[in-house]
């Protein structure tokens, strides 16, 4: 992944711009389930609700998604992050950042706002175990100053959650 | 109906659609056809295909046999349900009568009609043809392997970018400099684009050859940097003469295995293989022919693509894809490329 995204906040693209446009239209017609966007003037920037799916550990749980696009989206991946406090999970760190690779390497510009979110809520709902990541306090440690998670190498070891 | 009548009808089925038809039992019948619409044969015009399976009980004619869709391109749930709606409706028409090639024949009218991709282009969410027929659409291609519809302005955006990225991540991590020499590696990356030869469809990361998608580089005016692959050749070669490029190599090629043995990898049928070397078994005179017609056909038929590009295209390619394709064929089965880039990314990080 490049540096260019999060940090600097470039502006939009037009490309961008249209296509999220597009993404906003299409989620307010038909919105995944689970989730909830209140929308607001800042297209760059959704702030997304999700409900933890029923029989599983986060049933009526509610948690907050931020999800910022970098300019050139959607060829460069959205950055997504839990807002405190994020949920207890083997891939998601305290501070809110996500361990799941079509965030990061795995990013393919056919996938939308609506998608990620059903990926994500799959991955919350097939945990068996509510624990922070084994490497949670280094991690952590090291992404002080608010970096972006887009700039972090992830190694992604596990299929199974 | 006696058991033989039936049994020489499924022979007549087999005669009619020979290695498009799969008999999986004679009696009671059940087949599977692979169905195209009618385009002449012009591969580029073909937006959609299916195989259906027809499955006879004991009481067969009297009783419509069963009609489902074992594997399809291009159809979504709704157009699927059409099809097979279509098809059991006339067997209900033809009741009592041996029906299974008027049933095919069907297939094959249905999916003539349907022969058109439809919704929106999956990179910019705008719809591929305007319902509008007043407004202007944009071209829009398809990826030979997997029949998933772009816009040509799109996925070529796409394909640039992902060029630039290939550049770039080397030098990303040496220093903040990158931003401002990427105009710079553009240029080069177009020329990339052509000698890397491969990338994934954004829709289902089907490995696709860079081949597939130069029909329509030049609509961005970035075809006459394709020319002159030389250099880079040599560049590629002794890429693969170091050793730990070939130690690399042979561990994919076992993970690859490890992978196809657990029945992990969904590869392309033979015989829709695009290009000659990317996934062929030794060169069968027959699926080289499909495949040359296969890539020169969409610049004869996409009206948008200026006239020159064909002979442009042919002049200087066969060099240099014929080398590469003794290359290729040495790694030929890592061919999930997009893979084999992040694993060399994980190696390198350290395990966040």
């Amino acid at each position: 992944m490049t540096s260019s995204s999060a940090p600097s906040r470039k502006a939009l693209s037009k490309i961008a711009c249209n296509r999220l446009q597009k993404e906003l239209v299409e989620w307010q017609v038909n919105p995944p389930s689970g989730f909830k966007h209140k929308v607001t003037d800042n297209l760059q920037r959704w702030v997304i609700e999700v409900n933890g799916a029923p029989g599983t550990l986060y049933a009526n749980e509610t948690y907050q998604l931020q999800v910022d696009f970098p300019e050139h989206y959607p060829m460069e991946a959205p950055q997504v992050i839990f807002l405190p406090p994020a949920p207890l999970h083997p891939h998601i760190y305290s501070n809110g950042h996500i361990c799941l690779d079509i965030l990061y390497d795995s990013w393919s510009p056919a996938m939308t706002v609506s998608s990620v979110c059903i990926s994500i809520l799959s991955m919350l709902s097939s945990s068996p175990v509510k624990q922070r990541p084994a490497d949670n306090d280094r991690y952590v440690k090291n992404c002080k100053n608010g970096r972006s998670p887009k700039e972090t190498r992830w190694w992604f070891h596990d299929d199974k959650v | 109906m006696a058991e033989e009548e039936v049994v020489i009808e499924v022979d007549a089925v087999q005669a009619v659609y020979g290695d498009d038809c799969l008999v999986l039992q004679s009696y009671p019948p059940h087949i599977q056809i692979h169905i195209k619409p009618r385009t002449a044969e012009i591969s580029s015009q073909q937006f959609v295909e299916a195989v259906i399976g027809i499955r006879a009980g004991p009481q067969y004619p009297e009783e419509a046999p069963d009609i489902n869709i074992a594997e399809s391109k291009g159809l979504d749930e709704q157009r699927k349900n059409h099809l097979i709606t279509g098809i059991q409706d006339k067997a209900c028409e033809l009741s009592s009568c041996l029906m299974l090639v008027a049933l095919c024949e069907e297939a094959v009218e249905m999916l003539s009609s349907m022969n058109h991709p439809e919704g929106n282009c999956p990179l910019c969410l705008y719809p591929l043809v305007e319902e509008d027929a007043g407004r202007d659409s944009l071209p829009f291609m398809k990826l030979m392997s997997c029949f998933h519809c772009f816009h040509c302005e799109c996925i070529i955006r796409w394909w640039n970018w992902l060029q630039s990225e290939k550049e770039v991540i080397p030098t990303n991590l040496s220093g903040p400099s990158v931003r401002g020499s990427r105009s710079m590696l553009n240029q080069r990356s177009v020329h990339a684009a052509a000698e890397e030869s491969t990338g994934s469809c954004p829709v289902c990361r089907k490995v696709f050859h860079a081949k597939d998608i130069e029909h329509v580089l030049d609509l961005v005016g970035a075809h006459s940097q394709l020319s002159s692959g030389d250099a880079k050749l040599n560049e590629d070669e002794n890429l693969t003469e170091l050793d730990s490029e070939k130690f690399r190599r042979e561990k994919f090629e076992a993970i690859l295995k490890l992978q196809q043995e657990n029945s992990g990898l969904i590869e392309p049928r033979k015989n829709e293989v695009l290009l000659p070397g990317m996934f062929l078994p030794p060169p069968i005179p027959e699926t080289t022919t499909v495949s040359v017609n296969e890539t020169t056909d969409p610049q004869n038929t996409e009206s948008n693509v200026r006239a020159g590009a064909n002979s442009s295209g042919s002049s200087n390619r066969p060099r240099t894809s014929e080398h590469r394709n003794s290359g290729m064929r040495k790694h030929r089965g890592r061919n999930p490329r997009k893979q084999v880039k992040q694993w060399t990314k994980k190696e390198t990080g350290n395990a966040d």
